[in-house]
This record gives C-alpha cells, structure tokens and sequence, in this order.
C-alpha cells in the first residue's frame, strides 16, 4: 500500500474512532440496560413511566427535589387527576406544584453532609447517562458481598480466593490489596459503598431495597424492577420532549431524503451539459 | 410591469446588474469538486445560527441565578424551544465541522497563494471571531462546564506580563466569573455574529474579486474553462445542503447531547471543580498545544497562551512560507503527504486534549503530555517544513495542465 494511501486511512480512521462520546472514566463499566425509550423508533413505556413516578416520589422525594416537573404533567402518562392529587398530597403538595422534597435543605446538609441534588436532569448530568443512574442504584452491596466483608474482617485475613471475589463484588483492581482493605474498613465503619460511584462512598444510603414501593399494577418490585422504572422516569423528567422530537425527527428526515435526492436528479440533470 | 419597476429601481439602483454579475452569471470553475461546497454549508452554518440564536435570545435571561433554569424552561415549556436550543448547540458543532473542512481544503488546494491571500486571512479573521462567539456561547447555559470552561480560558489572560491580573478583573467584571461577566458574555454572542456576517461579506468580496481557486490549481481562461454560477453551482451547493441537513438533523432530532458534555446539565457551582475541565470539542487541539509547553517553568503559562495563538495565526503567513510554483498538492507529492500527516496530527492534538493532563498510556510507559509535545512539534514542523521543501526546491512538482 502507498504511503499516501495509508495517511488518507489513518485520517479517515482518526475522524471515526476519536471522537467517541462520554463515557464513563475510572471505575468499573458500566453494566448496560436496554432502554426502551433509546434509538431512533424508541419510545417510553407508559407503565414502567407510571410505576417509576411511584418509586420516584415515595423513595427519592423523601430528599431528592424534580423540580423541573410538576405533578399535573404526571397525567401525561396515565395517572387520573385523582392519583396525581394523592401523589401530591403525600407530600404535601398541591398537584400545581413543582416536585420539590418536603425535606429542608439545612436540615439535609445537616444530616447528609451534602445538598440532595435535584433528580429533574440527573440521567443528562452524568458521564454513562441511564446506565450510570441505574448502576448507582443497584451498586450498593447485596448480602452475599456483605457475608463476605463481614467474613474477612472477622479473619483478619484476607486470602487470594476472597482478594479475587472481592475485588470483583468491590470493582475494585485485584492488585491493589491495600485498597480493597481501606474499603473494607470504611465498610465496617458503616459509610455508604457503592461499586459504580466515582470514589466508592457516598452520602446517600440504599435508597432502594426489595419490595419498598407497592406497584398497584402487580408487578413484582424487585430491586432491579424499580430501579428500571424510576430510571425510565428520570429519564422523561430530564427531556419529557424526546417522543415528540422523535417523531418530528422522522418526518423532518423523510423529508430531507426526498428533497436531497431531488437536489441531486437536478444536478445530474442540469450538469449532463458540461461534462 | 414588473418589468418598468425593475427598470426604475436599476436606474437608481443597479440591483439586476449586481445579481448578474455576482450571482447569477459569476463565471465558476467548471472543475471545482464536492470538496468546494463546504463555503456555502459554512454561510447556511451562520444563518441557522443567527436565526435560532435570535429567538433563543427572545426567551433567555443572561442572570447567573436564572440561566440555568431558563435553559430548562426553553426545553421545555417554550414552544419548540427544546428544537431551537438544539439546533443552535448542535448547529454550532456542525458550524466548526464546515470551517474546518473549508480551511484544510484551502490548505490543500492552495487557495492561500496569490492573489488570494486577503481572501485567506479575512478567512481567518472569521475563524478567530467564530471562535470567540463560539466560547462565550457556551457560558450562556451557566452549567458547570461553562463556568468552570470561562475561568480557565479567561484566567489564561492572567499570564500577560504587567497587566494581566488587572485585565482579567476587567474581563470578569469582578474577582470572579460571575453575573457581571455572564452579562456581558450574553451581549458580546449577541454583537460577535453581526460582526462575522460584516467579514464574511468582506470575504465574499474578496473572492469575487479573484474568482475561486480550482482543485488543479490554475488559472483560468474566463470563457472556455468556467460556467455560470447559476444555475450549475446553486444546484450543487443544494444538494449538498441536503446531505449536510440529513447528517446535522441525525444529530439534533436523534442524538441531540453528543457533543455535549454531561457535566454541563449540573448548574454553575463556584465551590465545586468538575474532576476535569475539558472544553468544546472544536478547540480541543488547541488547548492541547497550550498545556503541552510545561516546560518552561513560570514562563509555561505565556508562551502556551503564545503557541496557542501562534497556530492558528501563524496560518496569516502561510502564503509565505509556501514558495513552490504549483499551486495545489494534487501535483505535489512532498506537501500532500505532509498535509495528510497534518490532518492526523490535529485528530492526535484533540485526543490529547480531550483526556487529563496527566493521564498516560501503556500502564503509564506514555504520559499524553508526551504525546502533546510531539504532535505540537508536528503541527509547527509543517509549516517550516512546507517552507523548506518549497523554497529549497526540494520538492519537484508534477507537470501541471496548462488548461482544463
């Protein structure tokens, strides 16, 4: 191959492969969903919508702000006036209101050490979208990894087996010893681990635990079942215009394909003179 | 009818003749290929960006305790505000896309040498402009990346001898960025993009004035080798509009968020530094070349303000440094090599500048910093060594057409 040749692929390759978008940094990959609502036909589920407002305002909203949406536009997927108004009024909220937590903020700072952020464009805000919020709500550590915990810091031991099997429950680097046993005793000392979070600790405690939100529509609420949901939520809240654009979306590019193949009959029409 | 009111506006007007010698019969090469249409996709750039910039203006308030939220309430309460918001984030991505396409196929062809160089540096007076309207737009949202992005390239200042720290205080309008500098941030992008159109019709000016280069290079005859703009090139620079339009649509209606960074959806906190500040992809090479001279000691800090500068200013004297006697690379091996080792060198400088000053490669065998200081090397190295291959004749150009 030419050497010209081989610097037009390298460029051609550069302007494909360099730009990637933001992904996540450091830390363990992202595990990734299937989001319904991703692609260029994809649309939110309705049900899961639903049932992600429930988990969203009976466990987020105990501190968390949406402030971005008010309850009234919980009706655009379904709930009955009559449900937005009870949502609301758990809160002690008129359903006009914005979704803010009933929660002060000094006493959160208080509590917490930190601000609650608002959730409204949480899914936008950070690097892994979706997948990040959804990882940071399944990440806490399940029984077995605490068992486990548990087991090595009763030891005091801390066997090549157990290095393995906690550095991938942690998401934590196998050779870095002395980093899975700094984790274990902030672990002990009760502080807030979680395998995706950058750093590992956070204020916030699991907030999502098997069975904590009953679904009215039966369905099992799992751990993963309603952190799907209430991810799919944030989701709308954060862009509650995306099935709109969409649709826009595919008639704006049917129409462009019509027109710019149009262009180019033309072209090839008016240019036959000069070649 | 129409016929008499034309006449009497031409008698005191001379619109048709304009039209006609400007537009409609403006004598084009009739070789130019698709890398030409990217002047045109430039300008239709700028009248989108006008236009949704304007109406985006009508529903924005430059205040640093509501920009933030009047972004969300364009996005979402505003009547497609949320297409209008990004079609102008997007439209400016799709904006540098063309002009730096436009400037690298100048850069190819030779469309800098004579008599074209006014014509080049009023082109790169533009890009300086666009630049800066690009930057201060992105402060608008006053999301963390646009703050955080508005004091590292404002505090840059700082590095001029005497005056710096006067002049960013200036600059701020404060200790600080703040209110006051997001004010006057919101009233520059609005003035810059008049200012752009001025040059660009300076431009335009420029180019009817020596008519366009052609990918082979050469001088024309009027007659035999050119053909009226209209309807030849109107209908070329459609279709690629078109194409243009289906790729930046993708984008806007499918992917709208990809050129933008998600720490820019966390509102503007001065307490709390994003773990890493990168800026626009678009000036990612040039902030590369700025944090690679570190070497330097307490003069590190200038002279990668100066590099920085100097890359792209030091396009103004590439007429210069050019001496061959051909114009375009299609007939010069040595230069079009060196220009396709350009090209990646950009792509590498923006790899590089896109990650942490300190992060490496290969379990740390390869700082990027290291990287950095290599492509910058590179990307001065072409232009001396455009003039050294040139002006030694050590490049032996191709025969050259006399005529198309």
């Amino acid at each position: 191959m030419d050497f010209m040749k081989f610097l037009k692929t390298v460029a051609l390759a550069a302007a494909v492969v360099l730009p990637q978008p933001a992904l996540a940094s450091g830390g363990p990959a992202l595990p990734t969903q299937s989001w319904g609502f991703h692609g260029i036909f994809g649309q939110f589920d309705q049900a899961a919508l639903k049932r992600g407002a429930r988990v969203a305002v009976e466990v987020c909203m105990a501190c968390h702000s949406i402030k971005y949406i008010k309850f009234d536009a919980l009706k655009q997927f379904g709930f009955s006036e009559a449900e937005v108004i009870a949502l609301a009024e758990a809160q002690s909220h008129n359903k006009k209101d914005r979704m803010t937590s009933p929660m002060d903020p000094v006493a959160a700072k208080d509590t917490f050490g930190v601000l609650p952020p608002d959730l409204s464009l949480i899914t936008k805000a950070r690097k892994g979208y979706e997948d990040y919020t959804y990882a940071v709500l399944t990440g806490y550590l399940t029984d077995a990894d605490r068992a486990l915990v548990q087991k090595v810091m009763e030891d005091g031991v801390l066997s090549e087996g157990e290095l393995k099997e906690l550095s991938s429950a942690l998401g934590v680097d196998a050779h870095q010893p002395d980093k899975v046993k700094e984790i274990l005793t902030r672990i002990q000392a009760n502080e807030n681990f979680n395998k995706y979070f950058p750093g590992h600790f956070l204020a916030m405690p699991q907030p999502i635990n098997d069975g904590s939100v009953t679904y009215p529509d039966g369905v099992e609420s799992s751990l993963k079942q309603m952190s799907q949901d209430v991810v799919t939520f944030l989701a709308w809240a954060a862009e509650p215009t995306l099935m709109e654009r969409k649709a826009l979306g595919l008639k704006v590019m049917l129409y462009l394909v019509i027109l710019t193949v149009m262009f180019y009959a033309v072209k090839r029409r008016i240019w036959a003179k000069v070649h | 009818m129409s016929k008499s009111i034309m006449d009497w506006v031409d008698a005191r007007l001379p619109v048709t003749a304009l039209i006609k010698s400007q537009a409609t019969e403006y004598p084009t090469p009739k070789n130019l290929n698709y890398w030409w249409v990217f002047g045109s996709l430039a300008l239709f750039c700028l009248i989108v960006m006008l236009l949704t910039g304007l109406f985006l203006a009508m529903h924005y308030k430059a205040d640093a305790n509501q920009a933030f939220d009047v972004v969300e309430h364009i996005m979402r309460d505003v009547n497609y505000g949320w297409l209008l918001r990004y079609m102008h984030a997007n439209g400016a991505t799709f904006f540098f896309i063309t002009v730096y396409v436009h400037i690298l196929r100048g850069m190819y062809y030779g469309s800098y040498r004579a008599p074209r160089e006014i014509l080049w540096w009023f082109g790169i007076i533009i890009f300086f402009l666009l630049m800066a309207t690009a930057f201060m737009g992105y402060v608008l949202p006053w999301g963390q990346m646009s703050y955080w992005g508005a004091a590292v390239i404002t505090n840059l200042m700082s590095a001029i001898p005497v005056v710096g720290e006067e002049l960013v205080i200036w600059i701020w309008g404060g200790f600080a960025v703040g209110d006051p500098t997001l004010n006057r941030f919101f009233a520059l992008h609005f003035l810059l993009p008049f200012v752009i159109f001025g040059v660009v019709i300076i431009h335009l000016w420029a180019l009817h004035a020596v008519h366009s280069n052609n990918p082979d290079g050469i001088d024309l005859d009027e007659h035999k080798d050119t053909i009226p703009f209209h309807p030849y090139i109107t209908i070329k620079d459609l279709f690629a509009m078109g194409v243009f339009l289906l790729v930046y649509c993708a984008f806007v209606f499918f992917i709208p968020n990809f050129f933008l960074e998600p720490d820019n959806y966390i509102p503007a906190n001065p307490m709390q530094t994003p773990a890493h500040i990168v800026p626009e992809w678009y000036f990612l090479p040039f902030y590369a070349i700025l944090r690679s001279i570190d070497f330097l000691g307490s003069f590190s800090k200038l002279a990668g303000v100066i590099a920085m500068i100097a890359a792209i200013a030091i396009l103004f004297i590439l007429p210069f440094l050019d001496r061959s006697p051909v114009r375009s690379f299609r007939y010069r091996p040595l230069s079009r090599q060196l220009f396709w080792i350009f090209v990646i060198d950009c792509f590498l400088l923006g790899w590089v500048g896109y990650n942490p000053a300190d992060a490496t490669r290969f379990n740390g065998a390869l700082p990027l910093i290291v990287v950095g200081r290599t492509c910058t090397a590179i990307y001065f190295g072409y232009f001396i060594l455009l003039w050294i291959i040139t002006a030694f004749d050590i490049e032996k150009p191709q025969p050259v057409p006399k005529s198309l």
